[in-house]
């Protein structure tokens, strides 16, 4: 593979397509090409970066999540605290909530947790 | 060309300072016909950037739409779009893009959503699209209505994300494994920072209109006899945060044919033939399962509205029909494991179902109707109330077909689904309505129930020059809509039924409504085979999809047609002098507003700025339904879904329709109760005539069914003297000829004892 990209090539390559690409350096997800106008360039990191957001995605973040994770320009709120719960729901399981949740997702959370502190309590006792 | 407002000019609330928007006006202009539409948007968009601009302005397409052409404007230059299929279409927008050049694709993705992308506009640069539009109408007997979708809502799907991301601002995701590259705008909850839109548009009608109006807009409009109508909005700009919705209403019921030629000797034409052509309901026992969509977008004013009309449904059922009821957001919650009989001591038990049902959760609607199907044994009718607010609407319309029953909607909401609720009904041979939150839910349902379960027709049969095939079955209130292509002058449709035939002329016509209806019928069938294509395959590399039947149809309807489809997209690049290569544009999505109706915290709640919001599992199959002791976390998780659950108290009162209280208090043999015989009939026979009154008889309205009850029950009253059986017969006379007397016909409906005196007042009067 060339060592410089065209943006057709790095979206052939990454499996994405340039619109999208395009979307991404937007928001900041990727670095724009190494130079602007005629020959504008992208390089295997530009390739990468795309390999990360896609493994990111697959995951389950959300673009503007994945911002903050690989630093774009969203980084100011990426050492931004968050708090959360721990539920010890048996002496082998802990259950991590955010502690930030409204009260009505509160009230749903804990009673699935609820749920599976019985289930588990139940399946040890049989 | 360009056309930009130059007086609009929008800020920032908090700043007060001007907000440059990407796009900067939305306009609809075109034709409305009973048949369809043909429709121009104009899209206005302005660059205030200094470097080019790339904007993504996403849409839902109205119901039985599809896109023919488009035209982009600027300062010293037009260019016209190409269809082309949608590879080749992406490749020339990419090129155009790559060179430097004003460039534009109108690609359409699956749910009927379209991404338009113009990219490469310069700094301080207008471009204007001109988007041209088929879409189709929503038919009663009486008129039609007429739906544009001016946002785009958000929509339930079980691996979907959201999260809000500015104040007021929410942005939502669904698996490009199944969506492809579609993007999907940010949500604003206050759309008065939005781009304006607006509308001007011709009515044409055959038969004389007693009305147009709209439960959206305020609306001006100018008519002149059968002379087309004009109607515009009434303000000089709007908000992008609810459907367009105008009724148009006749005086009179009749067939309506348009024709035209459309070259090569051919002609193509559109037939309405409304549903009193085929005859009228039966009295034949139903079956029934009516399906409360009871999701968290359904919270306040709609699930109240919806329990009342479900209440007032009920009433209209008799002793030998059988009825079901089911609530379903991601779970499914059934009044009763199978049917049951429309006894008084069954109606209380829905009624106390109906007490207990909160909105809440996702929408499952597959799993709402699948339950149903599973009460029916394949036998019956569906009843769904919804806002229809789901994504992934192929692999729904799959699961219902393959379900066999018959499926009516009631839309729900002030943003369109109604593309997706129409094919849901029309791919399962049901009748759809769709109603904005600013009309009554209730007294819209009660219209629909009346019509469904009892076809007036059945075995219906087009002659071979209609595509596509006509429904099997015809029901009261909804004409059908047949498109056609005939060689012969003038031609005719032939129609034959079980028990009937009906031969329709065509007109000669003229070759502009010719070309109309043909591109209307082409819209109608690529909606049609668009609903059948699931997205696996859509997004199949184009080797695979030549293999697709669906994919292969589609491409061929696009090429006959002239239309784009998920196979053929629009694309043109316009080349000027000092484009510049390889620049690269800045990527803007066009923002849209919150429909009215949906609460911002409905989908995006309880989150602050920078939130995330996971909406369900990731590839989290459906939960298995419990069995035995089986251990249902997944059931609870799937519960979990970032939609408000309101308590009760917080709901929008609504207020009671008094018909539709008086509706729900028939009794199971049709009349009304009372502790004797004369108090019963007494008080049916001002129920009869109440109803009446509001204009409700035994064929028209939506309580016909109720009034046909109240006068099979009255027609067989006993324990009442000959004086009270002469005001009985002037009732039942009432019930047909919908002429009632003054009186407080409610009041006396309502009275506790045998008022006979003030009744036989107030028939004399």
């Amino acid at each position: 593979m060339n060592e410089y990209l065209t943006l057709a090539e790095l979206a052939e390559a990454a499996g994405v397509p340039a619109r999208t690409i395009r979307f991404y350096i937007a928001r900041g997800l990727v670095d724009g090409p190494l130079k602007a106008g005629r020959g504008a360039a992208y390089t295997l990191e530009h390739l990468a970066r795309l390999e990360r957001v896609k493994r990111l995605q697959a995951e389950g973040r959300m673009l503007s999540e994945i911002g903050r994770i690989v630093g774009g320009v969203e980084a100011e709120y990426a050492a931004e605290p968050t708090a959360w719960w721990q539920h010890g729901v048996a002496d082998d399981v802990v259950v991590w909530t955010r502690a930030d949740m409204s009260p009505w997702r509160t009230r749903q959370v804990r009673a699935a947790i609820d749920e599976l502190a019985r289930f588990l309590h139940k399946e040890r006792k049989e | 060309m360009s056309t930009t407002a130059a007086s609009f000019a929008p800020v920032a609330a908090p700043t007060g300072e001007p907000i440059r928007l990407a796009m900067q006006r939305l306009w609809l202009s075109g034709r409305v016909l009973p048949a369809g539409a043909r429709l121009t948007v104009q899209h206005v968009f302005r660059s205030g950037e200094d470097k080019p601009l790339e904007v993504v302005y996403s849409f839902p397409l109205p119901r039985d739409a599809a896109l023919r052409a488009f035209r982009i404007t600027g300062e010293g230059f037009e260019a016209h779009s190409e269809l082309r299929q949608t590879e080749e279409a992406v490749k020339a927008y990419e090129q155009g893009i790559a060179d430097g050049s004003l460039s534009a694709l109108a690609r359409q993705y699956g749910d009927g959503v379209v991404n338009l992308t113009v990219g490469n506009i310069r700094p301080n640069e207008t471009v204007t699209v001109h988007l041209e539009v088929l879409a189709g109408v929503e038919l009663r007997d009486d008129g039609f209505r007429f739906r544009f979708p001016f946002t785009l809502a958000p929509a339930y799907h079980r691996q979907m994300k959201a999260a809000v991301v500015a104040e007021g601002e929410g942005e939502m995701e669904l698996p490009p494994s199944q969506f492809g590259d579609m993007i999907l705008p940010r949500f604003r909850e206050d759309a008065a920072s939005l781009h304006e839109v607006g509308f001007d548009l011709s009515v044409l009608h055959q038969l004389a209109v007693e009305e147009i109006g709209s439960p959206s807009h305020s609306i001006r409009v100018r008519q002149d006899g059968m002379a087309p109508a004009r109607v515009a909005l009434a303000p000089e700009k709007d908000v992008p945060n609810r459907d367009l919705v105008l009724d148009v209403r006749y005086k009179e019921t009749a067939a309506q044919m348009f024709a035209g030629a459309t070259g090569e000797g051919k002609r193509a034409f559109a037939a309405i033939v409304p549903s009193t052509l085929f005859g009228v309901n039966t009295e034949a026992p139903r079956r029934t399962v009516i399906v409360l969509d009871r999701s968290g977008s359904m919270q306040g004013a709609p699930i109240a509205q919806a329990r009342k009309a479900i209440e007032a449904c009920l009433a209209a059922l008799s002793e030998s029909d059988w009825f079901g009821l089911v609530a379903f957001d991601d779970q499914v919650e059934s009044m009763s494991a199978g049917l049951l009989s429309g006894t008084r001591e069954n109606r209380q038990k829905a009624r106390a179902f109906l007490g207990r049902v909160d909105a809440r959760g996702g929408t499952e609607l597959a799993r709402g109707f699948l339950e149903a199907a599973r009460m029916l044994h394949g036998g019956g009718d569906v009843l769904i109330l919804t806002d229809g607010q789901v994504a992934g609407t192929e692999q729904i319309l799959a699961q219902a077909r393959a379900a066999s029953i018959r499926l009516s909607c009631l839309g729900i909401g002030s943003a369109s689904q109604d593309r997706f609720l129409a094919l849901l009904a029309r791919e399962t041979a049901g009748v759809s309505r769709f109603v904005t939150t600013r009309e009554r839910v209730d007294l819209a349902a009660v219209d629909l129930f009346a019509s469904i379960g009892r076809p007036v027709a059945s075995g219906l049969k087009a002659s071979s020059n209609v595509q596509p095939e006509p429904p099997s079955a015809v029901f009261a209130g909804t004409p059908i809509l047949l498109f056609g292509e005939t060689e012969e002058h003038p031609g005719a449709v032939e129609l034959t039924w079980d028990g009937g035939r009906l031969g329709l002329p065509l007109p000669s016509g003229d070759s502009e409504t010719g070309q109309t209806v043909r591109l209307l019928q082409g819209s109608r069938l690529i909606t049609d085979w668009e609903s059948r294509y699931p997205s696996e395959e859509a997004l199949a590399p184009l080797e695979k999809r030549q293999q697709s039947r669906v994919g292969a149809r589609l491409l061929a309807l696009s090429q006959a047609y002239g239309l784009a489809s998920r196979e053929m997209s629009l694309v043109a690049v316009v080349k000027r002098a000092g484009d510049r290569a390889d620049e690269l544009p800045e990527t803007r999505v066009v923002p849209v507003g919150m429909p009215q109706d949906v609460r911002f915290g409905s989908y995006f709640g309880g989150g602050t700025t920078g939130s995330f919001t996971m909406m369900a599992p990731m590839a989290a199959p459906a939960a298995a339904p419990a069995a035995g002791r089986g251990f249902r976390l997944g059931a609870a998780l799937q519960g979990m879904i970032t939609r408000v659950r309101l308590p009760r108290e917080v709901e929008a009162e609504v207020s009671a329709d008094p018909l539709v209280e008086l509706a729900s208090e028939l009794e199971p043999d049709g009349g009304m109760p009372g502790r004797s015989a004369s108090v019963r009939a007494a008080r049916s026979v001002a129920a009869v005539l109440a109803f009446v009154a509001e204009g409700h008889t035994l064929t028209a309205g939506a309580f016909r069914s109720h009034v046909a009850r109240l006068v099979g029950f009255l027609k067989s009253a006993g324990g009442v003297s000959d004086r009270e059986k002469a005001s009985i017969e002037r009732a039942i006379e009432a019930a047909s000829s919908g002429s009632a007397p003054r009186g407080d016909w409610l009041a006396l409906a309502r009275a506790p004892g045998a008022e006979w005196a003030k009744i036989e007042k107030a028939l004399k009067a």
